[in-house]
């Protein structure tokens, strides 16, 4: 499994140190393995962001689904993707309350929903080992919110948000699902 | 083409005089005439049920928000299906221990309907939070419980969480004779505003689908027909409808809005809810029906908050100029949605063709206008020069460089609660979505957005901020004439000062 691969086939054309952010790999390692998928033709660099070509969407596909046949899982990647299908109009209802807020929303009981949520979620990431990573990110951007950094919740790059919007899209690309 | 079973219409099966149908423990004790119980049993089940009918006086908290509103519509003599409610205590009793109300069964028999809808409607409204069973044939025991659980989804509870409705409140149950919008050639199902909702403009707005039941109109999930397209293929549903609209605005003294359906060319109103309208629209209601005479100044003034007053000061576009670019008229968007619709050759005009400039509209999900040339790919976005709309079917994390690079973002697909709104909104872009008829736009196409309105025009437009806005330069004066304050300050407190003066001395 190629991480770095799978890593940009998930958050799109980005720049290097928000792809080794979103890794969690040191950026020196991830500038090199970029370099070596460009030269396979799988990655490009244009304007400072790097993105997939064709080929190496299709590469990502074929690594994710020998990563679902050899170890067995596509029927718990499967099954995850059930469960993450119905907290994601949830999520997305108290993401749009949140941003259309008037002065009756409390922000403590929106903090107190999204921890819920979170709590909800993590069956859905220890489908898959490396889905787990999505856990320590989605913790991460809570802990900031909490802090007091609001704009974390939806309003960010970095936000709980995008890290959901990203764990949508890899259980897709994962098991090959098309956006319909 | 008459339909299999016979639906009471207003004034007729249900309007029995009120006091032979509220005996004082309140029990279910439906009209004798169409709805004759088998044995002569009027009391079922210690007052959990009650006719839907003119007479029907209990409170908002017992029937909930939308057996009230039907109520409110039978004493103004519009139609509405035949039905019972089941109150929220009976709701709160299953909560509590699992129990159902004996006899739904029969109650739901003595409509006489080859069907009937179930519906929740809670005394707080908690709209598309909770689940409605459509086209129950035989026992509708199953629905009601279905409905009721859904009290419970985690959806329903954060929405109450957020907003600190009680946990315990329920809801009541409406169960109705069903009526089928996709019945026959004459039959359809909308939602109508009595007012533009995006705009304000005085006229009927909305969706219409032909053919098709109510619940295709309201999940998106097929492409509708403007409102207006009704007028031309049943002009007497049409008519009716729009008289409906009238005499509820009268009633109420406010904008509404209704979900409708007619079965073999005769209408029927399923729900009523007042406002629905975006701020901007909602001040230029304020002010019209002030200069209309159904409200006074004080009361127009009143009716606008402090926050909405700055959510409607965000710049709107208005369509002035003719398109810059011509649409391609052998292909009208119209008829395109027509044909996803199932519906063959409707004869309709495009009413948006009928509004210059205006080439689609969707759902105002995140505020602003935006003028840019259309990119169909987010690679596009960040490749063209100069500013550009990203227009999607609808939106994946690989889209962010595309929404990043764009001045505004519009989609095929999605609601207010999409990835594509909560995106938009968290980088402060325009964003329209839900829009159909975006087969017209080609790549390059210069076209505005109006985040608020939903409203796409071709070419350039104009936009005006709230300072030009002549509806919100008329309340706020009538605020300075309430206050007996002039001064120049933010339109905020303008507006607060005068509210704090009709407390401080209301009449």
């Amino acid at each position: 499994m190629n991480v770095v691969l799978h890593t940009l086939r998930c958050i799109g054309h980005a720049d290097l140190s928000r792809i080794a952010a979103t890794a969690g790999l040191p950026e020196a390692h991830v500038e090199s393995e970029l370099i070596d998928l460009a030269v396979d033709g799988l990655a490009t660099r244009s304007m400072g962001a790097w993105g997939l070509t064709a080929a190496g969407k299709a590469a990502d596909a074929k690594q994710t689904a020998d990563e679902l046949d050899t170890s067995g899982a596509r029927a718990a990647v499967t099954s995850a993707y059930e469960t993450f299908l119905v907290l994601n109009p949830e999520l997305l209802d108290l993401c749009s309350l949140w941003q259309l807020r008037d002065d009756t929303i409390d922000p403590a009981r929106v903090l107190d929903r999204f921890t819920d949520l979170n709590r909800r979620v993590q069956p859905v990431l220890a489908a898959l080992p490396r889905l787990t990573r999505y856990g320590g990110r989605l913790d991460a951007a809570l802990h900031r919110a909490r802090a007091g950094a609001m704009e974390e919740l939806t309003d960010s790059m970095t936000s709980y948000h995008v890290i959901w919007f990203q764990l949508h899209e890899d259980l897709l690309a994962t098991l090959g699902i098309p956006r319909t | 083409m008459t339909s299999p079973h016979s639906v009471p219409g207003p004034g007729h099966a249900l309007s029995q005089p009120g006091g032979a149908l509220s005996p004082p423990d309140g029990a279910l004790s439906l009209p004798s005439d169409a709805l004759s119980p088998p044995s002569g049993a009027h009391s079922l089940s210690g007052g959990a049920f009650f006719p839907l009918d003119p007479a029907l006086g209990e409170p908002v908290e017992v029937i909930g928000g939308k057996a009230h509103g039907l109520v409110r519509l039978l004493r103004l003599g519009l139609p509405v299906p035949p039905g019972f409610v089941i109150g929220a205590s009976a709701c709160r009793r299953f909560l509590r221990d699992g129990r159902l109300p004996h006899g739904l069964d029969v109650a739901a028999g003595w409509l006489g309907a080859e069907s009937v809808s179930v519906r929740s409607g809670a005394a707080v409204s908690m709209p598309g939070m909770m689940n409605t069973v459509l086209d129950v044939r035989g026992p509708i025991t199953p629905a009601v419980r279905e409905v009721f659980e859904s009290w419970n989804t985690p959806r329903a509870v954060t929405y109450r969480e957020l907003h600190g409705i009680p946990h315990d409140l329920g809801t009541a149950v409406i169960v109705q004779a069903m009526v089928h919008g996709d019945r026959d050639e004459q039959s359809g199902s909308g939602v109508a505003f009595s007012r533009d909702p995006g705009t304000g403009d005085p006229h009927p707005y909305g969706d219409v689908l032909f053919g098709r039941r109510g619940d295709a109109v309201v999940s998106g999930e097929c492409n509708t027909l403007p409102l207006a397209a009704l007028a031309e293929r049943e002009p007497p549903v049409w008519s009716a409808l729009v008289a409906a609209l009238n005499l509820i605005e009268q009633h109420y003294r406010d904008a509404c809005h209704v979900e409708f359906t007619y079965e073999s060319a005769r209408l029927w109103l399923l729900q009523l809810r007042p406002g629905g309208l975006t701020p901007r629209a909602a001040v230029r209601v304020a002010v019209d029906l002030a200069d209309e005479g159904l409200i006074d100044r004080r009361e127009a003034v009143r009716r606008i908050s402090p926050s909405r007053l700055r959510a409607a000061a965000t710049p709107r576009m208005v369509v002035t100029s003719p398109p810059l670019r011509k649409r391609h008229a052998a292909n009208p968007p119209t008829r395109e949605r027509a044909a996803s619709a199932g519906v063959a050759d409707p004869p309709v005009r495009n009413t948006l063709a009928d509004t210059a400039g205006l080439v689609a509209r969707g759902r105002g999900a995140s505020p602003g206008v935006a003028t840019g040339r259309v990119a169909l790919t987010a690679d596009a976005a960040v490749r063209m020069q100069g500013p550009v709309v990203l227009v999607r079917p609808e939106t994946s994390p690989l889209d962010m460089h595309g929404l990043a690079a764009a001045v505004g973002v519009v989609t095929a697909r999605g609601g207010l609660a999409s990835h594509a709104a909560v995106v938009a909104r968290s980088l402060r872009k325009p964003a329209v979505v839900g829009a159909s008829g975006l087969d017209a736009l080609a790549e390059g196409t210069e076209i505005t957005i109006d985040g608020s309105s939903g409203e796409i025009a071709w070419g350039a437009q104009a936009s005006i901020a709230a300072g030009d806005d002549p509806h919100i330069g008329r309340l706020l004066a009538w605020a300075d004439a309430i206050s007996g304050d002039d001064s120049p300050r933010p339109a905020e407190e303008r507006l607060s000062a005068a509210q704090d003066r009709l407390l401080a001395a209301p009449g």
